[in-house]
């Protein structure tokens, strides 16, 4: 058993091991036997003003989407974790609902809208889509923490005269602020990969996932594995970082 | 009499609250997912009128074509079929996984889940590029068999097939089956197995009377979840498996994108959703399963 679990892990690993190794290759091939190592892909990239721009955009989608997603689903969390209210159930799975979605589906939606109003795409519609895609992912790491919270706690730091402000910043928000910060991290590694949905509601500028899409399409050499490299780069070192939050992001 | 009115203010400010906290988050759903809904089902009934244009009349043409159109049905099989077969090859190579990370692991069981963890971020894209360059014609598997003797000429039928879209997707959800299994097994005692195994049962038995049962919660959910996210999965198709596996999900995303017959697709696309929630209560209907 010990070696099956061993050759599933392989199996899960072994592609992306050889995505990066190549991305260091000497030579445009992209096969056994290994050249000689190198970095001129990466220079390649680099010097791209299109890899350049589309790193910049999908930087800036996934920082707006992070922050939003953050005050959005915190105070959701908040609300549904410390009221017992009818109707909280029902509450709960329509924000949860986009997670089980298609891209697919959320994307020929908000584009069929976005062309009826005549809103122009752009990165901000690409934020929108974004935004209701993650925020299911980011409210169930922070209710995660918040389930097991003692909302007393709130209360003794009221009877003891601090006002609500007060107690959220000074006790509520310390115990919390981990499982935040795991779910901020989340969903910038969601938005900095996200394809499925970008494809139809983007504009003119493409963020990093689209320029790889379409260029897989049509020829590949080393390029696209060293900016593939920084594609998961990118969502790996957060996924690293929160290692001790991993209780956190696994439930 | 006060206290009776106390309660209800009491309550009147608990709803308040709820709302002012929960109400941004309303908000963002409504306007990014269910009015955009609401406006793809309106749309779904009207007529196409050519070139991404529609004319505000009614009708459920797009409907009856979307369910009797033969090419539709086809496609639709194949890529319900595939989406099946990928969630049913992830529970199945999945399940020993979850078991030995579960009760065999003690020392390496953080580490185990943390590279599953690892896995589950690893770029959607960037695998199914992997594949690209492991299956390709000029790829690393042909290349190497070339160079070995083994074959002249590189074998196409590794890429652009159903198989090399089943690799991936494998691939891809076979992390977040064995986390959903795991995350299950956690319920399970371990002294429950050994007083099993204690009482003579085989493992075979104790897998299918204790452990499945106990863990179905988990095995549902990664069914569901990779059975939606495969079948409606249009990138995968479009990037490995070629012309011969197109799914029905291209024809969607072609109808918005490429022909711009936005009634069209956003029929299918209903009917899809359809089948989705219907194999998701079939599904969930299993939970209360006890084992053989």
């Amino acid at each position: 058993m010990l070696i099956y679990t061993i050759l599933v892990f392989v199996f899960l690993f072994a592609p992306i091991a050889i995505v990066i190794l190549f991305s260091f290759n000497k030579t445009a091939s992209l096969t056994f036997p290994f050249h000689g190592f190198s970095l001129r892909w990466y220079r390649a990239v680099f010097s791209s003003p299109t890899y350049q721009s589309a790193i910049l955009a999908s930087l800036r989608v996934g920082v707006i989407t992070v922050l939003v997603v953050m005050l959005v689903g915190t105070l959701a969390a908040l609300g549904l974790s410390r009221y017992q209210i009818r109707g909280n159930a029902a509450l709960r799975s329509s924000i949860l609902i986009p997670a089980a979605l298609p891209g697919l589906f959320i994307g020929t939606a908000l584009l069929t809208l976005f062309v009826q109003v005549h809103i122009p795409l752009s990165l901000w519609t690409v934020t929108a889509g974004h935004l209701v895609y993650i925020l299911p992912y980011f409210f169930l790491v922070a209710s995660s923490r918040l389930q097991r919270f003692d909302f007393l706690m709130e209360e003794s730091a009221h009877d003891l005269g601090a006002g609500p402000w007060a107690t959220f910043r000074r006790v509520t928000l310390p115990l919390i602020a981990p499982s935040l910060i795991a779910g901020a991290l989340v969903a910038f590694s969601l938005s900095w990969d996200e394809v499925f949905i970008t494809n139809f509601t983007i504009g003119a500028q493409n963020t990093l996932p689209l320029v790889i899409y379409s260029t897989v399409k049509q020829s590949v050499d080393p390029s696209v594995n060293a900016v593939s490299t920084l594609l998961l780069a990118g969502s790996l070192i957060f996924i690293v970082a929160i290692r001790r939050f991993l209780v956190d992001v696994q439930s | 009499m006060a206290s009776a009115t106390g309660i209800a203010a009491a309550r009147r400010r608990r709803r308040t609250a709820v709302a002012l906290l929960v109400g941004p988050a309303v908000v963002l759903v409504s306007g990014a997912l269910l009015i955009p809904t609401i406006n793809l089902l309106v749309q779904s009934f009207l007529v196409p009128s050519g070139y991404g244009q529609v004319s505000y009349h009614f009708t459920i043409a797009n409907y009856t074509s979307a369910l009797t159109d033969p090419t539709y049905l086809k496609l639709a099989l194949y890529s319900f079929g595939l989406g099946a077969l990928a969630a049913i090859a992830c529970l199945v190579l999945g399940y020993p996984v979850a078991y030995f990370i579960s009760f065999r692991l003690t020392r390496g069981r953080n580490i185990a889940l943390f590279l599953v963890v690892v896995s589950l971020f690893t770029s959607y894209l960037v695998r199914l590029y992997a594949w690209y360059t492991i299956l390709g014609e000029h790829g690393v598997i042909n290349d190497a068999l070339i160079r070995l003797g083994v074959i002249s000429t590189p074998l196409m039928f590794l890429l652009f097939s159903r198989w090399a879209v089943l690799t991936a997707f494998v691939n891809i959800f076979l992390p977040y089956t064995i986390l959903m299994l795991t995350s299950s097994m956690q319920n399970i005692r371990k002294d429950l197995l050994e007083n099993a195994r204690d009482l003579g049962a085989s493992p075979l038995r104790t897998f299918s009377r204790i452990v499945l049962p106990l863990s179905m919660t988990g095995a549902i959910g990664a069914l569901v979840y990779t059975f939606i996210l495969t079948s409606g999965d249009y990138i995968t198709p479009a990037l490995l498996g070629g012309t011969q596996s197109t799914a029905i999900a291209n024809v969607v995303s072609d109808q918005f994108l490429a022909l711009g017959n936005r009634p069209e697709g956003a029929a299918i696309s209903f009917m899809m959703l359809a089948v989705f929630f219907v194999v998701y209560l079939g599904l969930t209907r299993l939970e209360r399963f006890k084992g053989f």
